[in-house]
């Protein structure tokens, strides 16, 4: 199975809102989730400057699903269902 | 001086064991009308406040002096007419040297009670072309030496304080005399056959820490090593925001390379101007994210140098700078920067313009400065607290 792969936007609006918060994620990841979630801090997505997507913070799944307003519980709750779905 | 060329003057010290505040003091100035350099080290009588005290009005009074072009033993007179007296010793003393380095290559080395300078080209002593001593009708056993030197591109000239040169003194019996200055002379050549290019900033401190370990025990004397370094410039280039009009994203990025040793990229946005138009890609190691430390974590372009964050990671920076703390103690990503800086003679930013609409979102809970308005800052605080050369650019 490939990894789930989740980059996190560390752009200063994004940062300041809670991706300072999201940098903590491998930590909170259940043990038996570690070696399916890739995890990558981006310089900036470039996502905030788009209408619709939500506000900051911003995470993206796989290179396509965006995530806006994203905290740690969403992100956790998200990869949940991803790992999930690929059983 | 020729403009493609810079001089780099830093100092290193160490404070005897025991004592609050250093017995030496250092004092550094450019003139900019007359490409003047300067620099003042003087070690005061004793050790502690009170020698920092002497020490301290010595440099002062003596740039001071330097810079007002008041002939050396007249300057010479004055500082020590005015010197308070020590009780205990009945005499008011410090020593100097003097350093003045002005357009067309000469340097003038104007001495009093201090050891001997060096000037280094490469590893060559080179003696001075004028060497005289003089004496004071007030002080006639305070002889003045005055110096000059022919300091060419690649010529080190180094000062100390006696914490140097007699670093050792009865503490090692190979050592009757202390280190020497012939024996500061060596090591100095050592360390320059071992790195030809090897900053006044780090050979200063290489000095320094070698005098203060040479005997256990702590620093037995105020300890200064004072190096001029007369170079072509290291030149690192900062990049941040994206530029006013998209068109010139391309030329802007082409400056991320061009006639620079170091880049780093400060922005998100910028750094994706960078990866689109030079199909670069940042990497940011799972390492780095987690000991970043309070701000967000440090990319790295192959080829091209760091990519961080903008506005929090410089006003980071700008503080540290305003403030000369050291860069050990700061978040990776301002740390990275302030090493770099400090490391390199010329700073160039080029500046994008276009102002980021989602810094304006007013759910962001702290006051961000405005890009143009930290960069004026850091220049006149690099350049009046690290003696940088800096320029900067809009697009």
């Amino acid at each position: 199975m490939e990894k789930i792969k989740v980059e996190i936007c560390c752009g200063t609006a994004c940062y300041l809102l809670g991706a300072a918060k999201l940098m903590n994620l491998e930590e909170h990841l259940h043990e038996s989730l570690k070696d399916k979630v890739d995890i990558q801090a981006r310089p900036c997505l470039g996502l905030c400057e788009r209408d619709n997507l939500g506000g900051a913070p911003f995470v993206m799944f796989n290179g396509t699903e965006i995530m806006g307003n994203a905290s740690l519980e969403k992100v956790l709750d998200r990869l949940n269902l991803l790992i999930e779905g690929d059983k | 001086m020729d403009k493609s060329l810079f001089i780099e003057m830093e100092a290193a010290q160490f404070t005897k064991t025991g004592q609050a505040a250093c017995g030496d003091n250092v004092r550094f100035l450019t003139v900019e009308r007359e490409n003047r350099h300067l620099a003042a080290l003087s070690d005061g009588l004793g050790s502690g406040l009170k020698a920092h005290i002497l020490a301290t009005m010595t440099t002062s009074m003596a740039i001071k002096f330097l810079e007002s072009n008041i002939p050396t033993l007249e300057a010479a007179e004055i500082i020590m007419d005015s010197l308070p007296v020590c009780e205990v010793r009945k005499i008011g003393y410090a020593t100097f040297s003097l350093f003045d380095f002005r357009l067309g290559g000469h340097a003038k080395i104007t001495e009093m009670g201090n050891p001997g300078y060096i000037h280094l080209r490469g590893t060559t002593e080179i003696a001075p072309l004028k060497d005289e001593m003089v004496v004071s009708a007030h002080w006639p056993d305070r002889e003045v030496r005055e110096c000059e030197a022919d300091f060419r591109p690649g010529d080190r000239i180094i000062i100390c304080s006696d914490g140097v040169t007699q670093a050792g003194l009865g503490q090692r019996r190979d050592m009757k005399f202390g280190w020497r200055r012939s024996g500061v002379m060596e090591f100095a050549k050592r360390r320059i056959e071992a790195d030809n290019e090897i900053s006044a900033r780090d050979l200063s401190m290489a000095i320094a820490r070698e005098a203060r370990y040479i005997a256990p025990g702590g620093c037995k004397d105020d300890i200064s090593c004072v190096v001029a370094y007369l170079r072509h410039p290291r030149v690192m280039r900062i990049l941040t925001g994206p530029p006013y009009y998209r068109e010139n994203d391309a030329e802007y990025a082409r400056q991320a390379f061009l006639g620079a040793e170091h880049t780093v990229i400060c922005g998100g946005t910028s750094t994706n101007i960078i990866e689109r138009e030079l199909g670069v890609k940042v990497k940011v190691n799972l390492a780095d994210i987690r000991k970043s430390g309070g701000l967000p974590p440090v990319g790295y372009i192959e080829g091209i140098g760091i990519a961080t964050e903008g506005i929090l990671t410089l006003s980071r920076v700008l503080s540290a700078i305003e403030e000369m703390r050291s860069p050990d103690n700061e978040p990776q990503a301002a740390r990275m920067i302030l090493e770099r800086m400090m490391s390199h003679d010329r700073i160039e930013f080029v500046i994008g313009t276009k102002v980021n609409e989602s810094h304006q979102d007013p759910g962001i809970p702290q006051e961000l400065e405005l890009r143009r308005s930290v960069i004026r800052r850091m220049q006149q605080a690099l350049e009046r607290n690290y003696r940088k050369d800096v320029v900067v650019y809009y697009y």
